[in-house]
């Protein structure tokens, strides 16, 4: 057993381009480590390279050069991903089983069966909220149903990794809320999580750490308070101040070094104005 | 827990993945069609001979083993060719394939839902075409009776035996066996040629061509030998086309069982083992295909 959870070390991966002579760089000397418990975040721009990242870790895809381990297992063992689930990027499952079926489908294949399978399948139902549905075909489902049924399909056999490719993208904020929560409850029971996203807004609540791609390159890495730190600067935010304190306060600042670079009122997103406007019962 | 360690052979998984392969099938509208068409060319044969009682029956069991043949084939081919280009589409196979599973299950898993459905198909067919053999029986014999009426009971019997040896014979199970290790053999070269399509079309008009060369190919070597003499070059050659393209005419049996004639056991237990040497092999290049492609 290994204390990294994921391990990428100098992954290079090259796509030729059928039938011309250039090719693709989509990964290039890429490394990085995902400690255990953590919830690490890759991020980028479309075409970046993180989704090849991501198929490479689990074997879908084999590296140009380099090698990806996940607790200490190379990616090209099927055993590696013993402990693993995954929810690729715009999912679709089997468009005729229903939602309970498609879970059952996935059970087996990670070696469930009679009453731990149902006792499985039910929780995870529960957990993603779709006890309502699970007897409809999966054809019906929207999209947030889609990637709610497809987080509880990673995580049928209790994976102590779920990779998630791009799990908030092309869902409402309700339910990319949900899904953010339903990440952090892995978290919390101690499952490591590793996430793709090309919106930062998406994840930074919920990552522990980020790494940001750019034309298949790290370009920063680290925790997300630290990288969004403006470091020679300081906020201060007041509640019910009254003009001459803040008179007050600019006189205080006019003889020191430090410059007054802004005076505003902070405000909600527009996402947060969005979920409050439209708290409404949850829809199955 | 999971009970079965990844990377070992499981039945749970590939019984999963022939489930799930199989619901998918029963699904598609191309199986209906196909097996509507082959019903209605079954039900059809009754019709096509109004001639003496024995003709009747070869033309029916002529039409119908044929029909059953070519809509297994076809059905084969068309159901295996859509199985991995449309989970690639759809993005399935990642989340099949990135759970302890290794490539080698999904392609069995895969062919094994294929064969199912052939099977169901095939008895299908059998169950109309028997029941149309026996009702045929039935009226053809009644019918002899009643005419034959005051002849001495001996000579009556004997006609009757005849009649039911020329309808109904043994021979008929064995044919159909083969009808279907023929289906499961193209299914497999159909489920190789798919892993590296680039297209279900490609896969399927390759593996037409696979089915006609396949059962022409027996003719044209005769004549070759007839024509060329058998120099070892001729002959490596000829082993080559015959591993690519399977000699399908082996398991065409239907003249023989048409005419009566009995097939013999040694022959049958060939061709069986046979068709499930090259299903195999086929397998085994699907797996050498598909084991390292990029997803
Ligand atoms: N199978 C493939 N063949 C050729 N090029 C590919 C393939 N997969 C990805 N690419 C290329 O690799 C780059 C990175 O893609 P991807 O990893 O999907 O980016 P992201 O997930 O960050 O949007 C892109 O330029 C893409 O066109
Ligand atoms: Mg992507």
């Amino acid at each position: 057993m290994s204390d990294v959870a994921v391990a990428v070390n100098d992954l290079t991966k090259v796509f030729p381009i059928p039938f011309r002579r250039s090719k693709v760089v989509a990964v290039r000397g890429l490394n990085l480590e995902v400690a255990p418990g953590q919830v690490y975040g890759l991020l980028g721009p479309n075409g970046s390279g993180k989704s090849t990242t991501l198929k490479i870790i689990l074997g879908l895809v084999s590296p140009s050069a380099g090698t990806t381990r996940i607790f200490g297992r190379d990616s090209r063992e099927v055993g590696s991903r013993e402990g693993v689930g995954f929810l690729p990027e715009n999912p679709y499952f089997y468009k005729y089983l229903t939602g309970e079926e498609t879970l059952f489908f996935y059970g087996k294949l990670c070696g469930l069966r009679g009453a731990a399978l149902r006792a499985r399948t039910r929780e995870l139902l529960t957990l993603v909220r779709l006890e309502a549905a699970k007897d409809r075909p999966l054809g019906g489902y929207s999209k947030g149903m889609l990637q709610r049924i497809g987080l509880a399909q990673a995580l049928v056999q209790e994976p102590k990794l779920v990779v998630l490719d791009e799990p908030t993208a092309g869902v409402d904020p309700e339910g990319s809320r949900e899904i953010r929560d339903l990440i952090l409850d892995l978290k919390r029971r101690g499952i490591t999580v590793l996430l793709s996203s090309h919106l930062l807004a998406h994840v930074q609540e919920i990552c522990d750490r980020v790494g940001i791609l750019a034309h298949g390159v790290l370009v920063r890495e680290g925790r997300v308070d630290e990288l969004l730190a403006i470091e020679n600067q300081t906020e201060l935010v007041l509640e019910n101040v009254n003009p001459e304190v803040l008179a007050q306060i600019r006189r205080l600042l006019e003889n020191t070094a430090t410059r007054l670079v802004e005076e505003r009122q902070p405000q909600t997103t527009l996402e947060s104005l969005f979920l409050a406007a439209t708290n409404g019962p949850p829809s199955p | 827990m999971p009970e079965s360690k990844p990377g070992r052979f499981s039945l749970t998984r590939i019984a999963a993945l022939a489930g799930i392969t199989f619901t998918g099938l029963v699904r598609l509208k191309a199986f209906y069609f196909l097996l509507l068409f082959a019903f209605l060319v079954i039900g059809s044969s009754v019709f096509m001979a109004e001639l003496t009682f024995q003709q009747e029956f070869q033309i029916l069991k002529d039409v119908s083993l044929g029909a059953m043949s070519i809509f297994t084939s076809l059905l084969a081919i068309v159901a295996t060719a859509q199985l991995i280009p449309r989970d690639l589409e759809d993005r399935t196979i990642y989340t099949i394939l990135a759970k302890p599973v290794p490539r080698y299950e999904y392609l069995i898993g895969k062919l094994t839902g294929v064969l199912l459905l052939l099977a169901l198909s095939i008895l299908a067919m059998s169950a109309l075409f028997l029941g149309l053999l026996f009702v045929r029986e039935q009226i053809v014999v009644s019918a002899t009776l009643r005419s034959s009426a005051g002849l001495p009971a001996a000579e009556v019997e004997q006609a009757v035996r005849t009649l039911k040896a020329s309808a109904f014979n043994a021979n008929l199970l064995p044919g159909i066996v083969l009808i279907y290790f023929k289906a499961a053999l193209l299914a497999a070269l159909t489920l190789f040629v798919s892993t590296f399509a680039s297209s279900n079309i490609f896969t399927i008009v390759v593996m037409v061509f696979a089915y006609l060369i396949g059962h022409l190919q027996a003719t044209a070597r005769a004549y070759w030998l007839q024509e060329h003499g058998a120099g070892w070059l001729a002959h490596a050659l000829l082993g080559f086309v015959a591993l690519v393209f399977p000699d399908l005419q082996l398991f065409n049996l239907v003249d023989d069982i048409v005419a009566g004639t009995a097939i013999p056991l040694a022959l049958f237990a060939r061709t069986a083992v046979l068709g499930c040497v090259y299903t195999s092999v086929y397998l085994f290049f699907a797996w050498v295909a598909f084991h390292g492609k990029e997803l």
